[in-house]
């Protein structure tokens, strides 16, 4: 992975491919990870370690590795690369970004998570400032506001329990009492990772800035960033799960906020990049409540749903292409880009949370864990999330199969159409797959999150 | 009690329907549920420009429906009706680590609401045929919602009642949305939002009642024969009855219902008044009268409460309104107050009543609300005002529109009759101040109706009114469906007989049918017998 990507920007900065080579780049790029995933499904099923014992190849890492493979080959191939500012770039970081969540999966001690994380944004970084330096600006100053939390919160943790090694941080909690010196760092630490995810109420930060990058940064602010957060929350969270009292109130809180305040704030506003990312918001709650539950099952199904979450929410930005002039460059989309608009339909239903697509079988996950714990206000509150998140979904599939569309003449230029090339249709139709079978692939996939969960040394 | 005997009771022994056994599948219920879903789909993407092929896509959705209908009657004439047990039964493990299987099957009352659904669908599209907007996704939309309510019906898993249930939501509020009156943006959100609160009730109590019952299955088997306490029985009953509630529907949880079967097309209200809608009272039958017997008599008063308010809200806002669609879509809301009075009437005879009132009363309220909104569309006008003496000039609606208001009533020789009777006879028992008042609501919907019917089709006729005509041939079909059917099972309960003989000529009568599995619902409601006196 991080060869290609380097060998594509090298590429790039260089100029020495043809023209007429140039075109075949994403179905290269697109090809290699679909290769790395094959690779990591056969070979990755071996337990090992590299580099000390730094690097662990366990199911969790598998399953994480897998989906962010899955979601950054889906991505490469269903982009509108007409929108793109830098085909070369735009190929590069979304690489770099699932090689940041590749490396966070598989660290076993608080320096490998924290190097993964940093990979990754640092891709989401580039991305923005491509097409607005201002607000590539912007995202650094966030990430930076993040960054020094999530080092606050990881050296404290350091230093309450003597170790970096995740495993060894288990067993050193695992005989000891619940401290505020170990509930405040959690607080710095979870807090730094949800302004870096953007989940409500943090999202001030981030989300403001997707809206103006690339469609395909977009899907990497939205997306891959935050399944790297969120990876990183998991293995962390996992490795102090001997004492749920210095996290759980935090995941309730936040789980909370962001599920109703998702769906409502999608359902407030109508342009659909907006939209979409508030929907990913409220999605994103339903991980932190499966994080709550601080049990086995729980962990399992936030897995089961980030994977969803994941590929719905890098993906889905760059199946809407432009779309800068809101609700207008999605009208009628359905009839005029059918593949597409049903690639877009999925998206914003899964990411709501609709039956029967690959978002509702991981929050309906979530839901039998948080019922198994007793955890029914929480669980309520995510219903009503998830009913504000389908009606706000409702308005946009109006818009993208009842209104008719802008007459092409006088169509704006920010709401062109999106490009039609044979791997973004392949793309479109392998995401439509994958969401839409995503229920029936569900009993592997769900077996394997809850393998990953127990490699994470949750019982 | 000779006429309660005929109707309420099944065939004592088999009687084998001619051609049984010819035609037997493991997948029928699924072919049910995924083939409409699969002709959607293809039908989305079949390349239309300017709409060439609308009349092929109509045709395509016709011959699903009437092919999932045949495929439906074949699993009708097989359908062991002395088994107390569910049929067709599929069940293949889904999710094994949360307990989800892939399973379905039905019983008497599955195979009702089948039926129900299987004539709505063939009478949804006959009633679309005049749609020329965006055809293609008009009639993908129509088959997924099918789709979604056959899921419905058919769950034996709670995981997949919820995954169904939910995934009605979306396409039939697109089409209320695309294809709906002037204030279809209203009626949709509201379909939205009630309907979406509604499945986050039965979200919530389905996995009450799966932690409730260890948090290994959602398997109704499973779930059902768990022990639970009366308290926990309690909650979860509530929960699915605010889910009920939401979709038959019931006061005070109606306010979607006005607005939707006003603003939409006539093939979608079809399709809502009937199994859309019904799902609610075969939810209040399967997850609280046939699983939890302790918490369905301790809510039966609050049932027997909500069904005489809604009966009796539905006349009192039929009698105020002046707008005729409004009027059909407050009187549709009358057959759900009735059988869910079955239901609270915990015997035997009321819960055979409410079962049999999930097919006839589903008919009925898709044929009212459907003529008031066929009657409407044909007399350009929805204000009773300007409607008067339309009898003479529109002589097949208006038969129609009698036909429904006698199938709201009740009146013998309509499949309604039998409800009323059974429904009654079995709640002035358990019930009587519910039943007495149910009545009484009744008479106000009789009313409501007489004055409806008298203005509209016997009344002076305006002179400032726009011009009438008469129903289409499509529309004449699918309104004749609905009546033909109600008229069917009044007529023939039993099915048609050999003369002379109890061998069913080709149909094994409904109530024979939906008996299957009435018996073991209704087993915990059997009164004792008193002991005869003894002998000296």
């Amino acid at each position: 992975m991080l060869a290609t990507a380097v060998v594509v920007m090298l590429l790039g900065r260089f100029a020495v491919l043809p023209s007429a080579w140039r075109r075949f780049l994403p179905l290269a790029a697109a090809a290699i990870v679909l290769t790395a995933l094959g690779i990591e499904l056969w070979a990755g099923a071996a337990l090992t370690t590299f580099f000390g014992g730094a690097i662990v190849q366990d199911r969790f890492a598998l399953f994480a590795k897998a989906a962010a493979l899955a979601i950054a080959a889906v991505a490469l191939a269903s982009a509108d690369w007409a929108a793109e500012d830098s085909p070369y770039l735009g190929l590069a970081m979304p690489l770099l970004a699932a090689f940041g969540v590749m490396v966070a999966a598989s660290a076993a001690d608080l320096v490998g998570l924290w190097a993964g994380l940093e990979l990754a944004a640092a891709a989401a970084v580039v991305m923005v400032a491509l097409r607005r330096p201002d607000l590539g600006l912007r995202l650094l100053v966030v990430g930076g506001v993040a960054t020094s939390l999530v080092l606050i919160g990881l050296a404290f943790l350091y230093a309450s329990t003597g170790n970096a090694d995740l495993v060894a941080i288990r067993d050193v909690l695992a005989s000891r009492a619940p401290t505020v010196a170990l509930a405040v760092p959690m607080l710095l630490l979870l807090g730094g990772l949800a302004v870096r995810a953007g989940i409500a109420p943090f999202h001030v930060g981030p989300l403001p800035i997707s809206l103006g990058a690339s469609p395909l940064g977009a899907g990497l602010v939205i997306g891959l960033v935050t399944v790297a957060a969120a990876t990183v929350a998991i293995k962390i969270v996992a490795a102090v799960a001997p004492l749920p009292a210095v996290f759980a109130p935090y995941a309730v809180a936040v789980a909370a906020v962001a599920m109703v305040g998702g769906g409502a704030a999608a359902l407030a506003v109508r342009s659909p990049r907006p939209r979409m990312a508030y929907l990913a918001v409220a999605q994103l709650g339903w991980v932190a409540a499966g994080l709550s539950t601080h049990f086995r099952a729980g962990f399992a199904a936030s897995l089961f749903l980030l994977a969803a979450f994941g590929i719905a929410a890098t993906c889905g930005p760059a199946l809407l292409g432009r779309a800068e002039a809101g609700e207008t460059a999605i009208a009628g989309l359905g009839a005029v880009r059918p593949v597409r608009a049903a690639g877009l339909a999925l998206a914003f239903l899964s990411l709501a949370g609709a039956p029967p697509l690959a978002g509702f079988f991981g929050e309906l996950a979530v839901a039998a864990a948080l019922a198994q714990s007793g955890n029914f206000v929480l669980l309520g509150l995510g219903l009503l999330g998830s009913v504000l998140s389908v009606a706000a979904v409702v308005g946009t599939l109006r818009v993208l199969y009842i209104q008719s569309p802008v007459d092409e003449a006088r169509r704006p230029a920010a709401a062109a159409l999106p490009a039609v090339t044979v791997l973004s249709t392949a793309g479109a139709v392998v995401f439509c797959a994958l969401v839409a079978g995503y229920g029936l692939l569900g009993n592997p996939i769900l077996g394997l999150a809850d393998q990953g969960a127990e490699a994470l040394g949750l019982r | 009690m000779t006429l309660l005997t005929v109707i309420g009771q099944a065939t004592p022994s088999p009687v084998p329907a001619p051609g049984a056994g010819l035609f037997t599948s493991p997948f029928l219920l699924s072919l049910l549920i995924w083939v409409p879903a699969a002709v959607a789909v293809a039908l989305a993407f079949i390349p239309n420009p300017r709409g060439r092929y609308d009349t092929l896509i109509k045709q395509i959705a016709f011959f699903t429906n009437l092919g999932t209908l045949f495929v439906f009657f074949i699993g009708y004439s097989q359908f062991e009706n002395f088994l107390p047990t569910m049929q067709y039964e599929e069940k293949v493990p889904w999710l094994p680590a949360i307990g989800v299987t892939y399973h379905l099957g039905i019983d008497g009352a599955g195979l009702v609401m089948l039926m129900l659904s299987g004539l709505a669908g063939v009478a949804a599209v006959l009633a679309s045929l005049n749609v020329r907007e965006r055809v293609r996704a008009y009639f993908a939309l129509l088959l997924l919602a099918q789709s979604s309510v056959n899921g419905a019906i058919a769950s034996r898993d709670m995981f997949m009642l919820v995954l169904f249930w939910g995934a009605s939501i979306v396409p039939i509020a697109l089409l209320v949305i695309g294809w709906g009156g002037p204030r279809r943006i209203s009626a949709a959100w509201r379909l939205v939002g009630y309907w979406g609160f509604g499945t986050a009730a039965l979200a919530v109590g389905a996995l009450a009642l799966y932690t409730a019952a260890g948090g290994t299955s959602f398997d109704m088997d499973h779930l059902f024969k768990a022990t639970i306490s009366p308290r926990v029985q309690l909650g979860i009953s509530m929960a699915m009855i605010v889910a009920a509630a939401t979709r038959l529907p019931l006061f005070p949880l109606h306010g979607w219902a006005r607005e939707v079967l006003a603003e939409s097309p006539p093939g979608v209200v079809v399709i809502v008044a009937t199994a859309a809608s019904r799902l609610g009272a075969f939810l209040i039958l399967r997850t609280i009268i046939g699983a939890e017997p302790v918490a369905a008599h301790l809510l039966s008063p609050l049932l027997a409460a909500l069904a005489v308010l809604t009966v009796g809200y539905a006349g009192l806002a039929a009698l105020r309104t002046l707008d005729i669609r409004h009027a059909g879509a407050y009187l549709a809301m009358v057959p759900g107050g009735i059988t869910v009075m079955g239901m609270a009437a915990v015997s035997p005879l009321g819960i055979a009543g409410s079962v049999l009132g999930l097919f006839a009363g589903g008919l009925a309220a898709a044929l009212i609300a459907g003529a008031c909104v066929t009657l409407s569309d044909r007399a350009q006008t929805r204000s009773m005002a300007l409607l008067g003496g339309l009898a003479p000039r529109m002589p097949n609606l208006g038969w129609l529109l009698v036909i429904a208001a006698l199938a709201l009533l009740g009146v013998p020789i309509l499949a309604t009759f039998a409800v009323n009777v059974m429904t009654f006879f079995g709640a002035f028992k358990t019930q009587p101040l519910g039943a007495f008042a149910l009545a009484a609501s009744l008479a106000v919907c009789a009313v409501a109706l007489a004055v409806i019917l008298g203005r509209v089709l016997f009344g002076a006729p305006n002179a400032d009114a726009p011009g009438v005509s008469d129903v289409s041939l499509g529309e004449t079909w699918y309104l004749g469906l609905l009546a033909g059917a109600l008229l069917w099972v009044g007529l023939f309960p039993g099915g048609p007989k050999i003369p002379g003989t109890e061998v069913p000529l080709f149909d094994p009568g409904l109530i024979n049918q939906m008996s299957a599995g009435i018996s073991d619902i209704a087993s915990p409601y059997v009164l004792p017998t008193p002991a005869a006196p003894a002998t000296q």
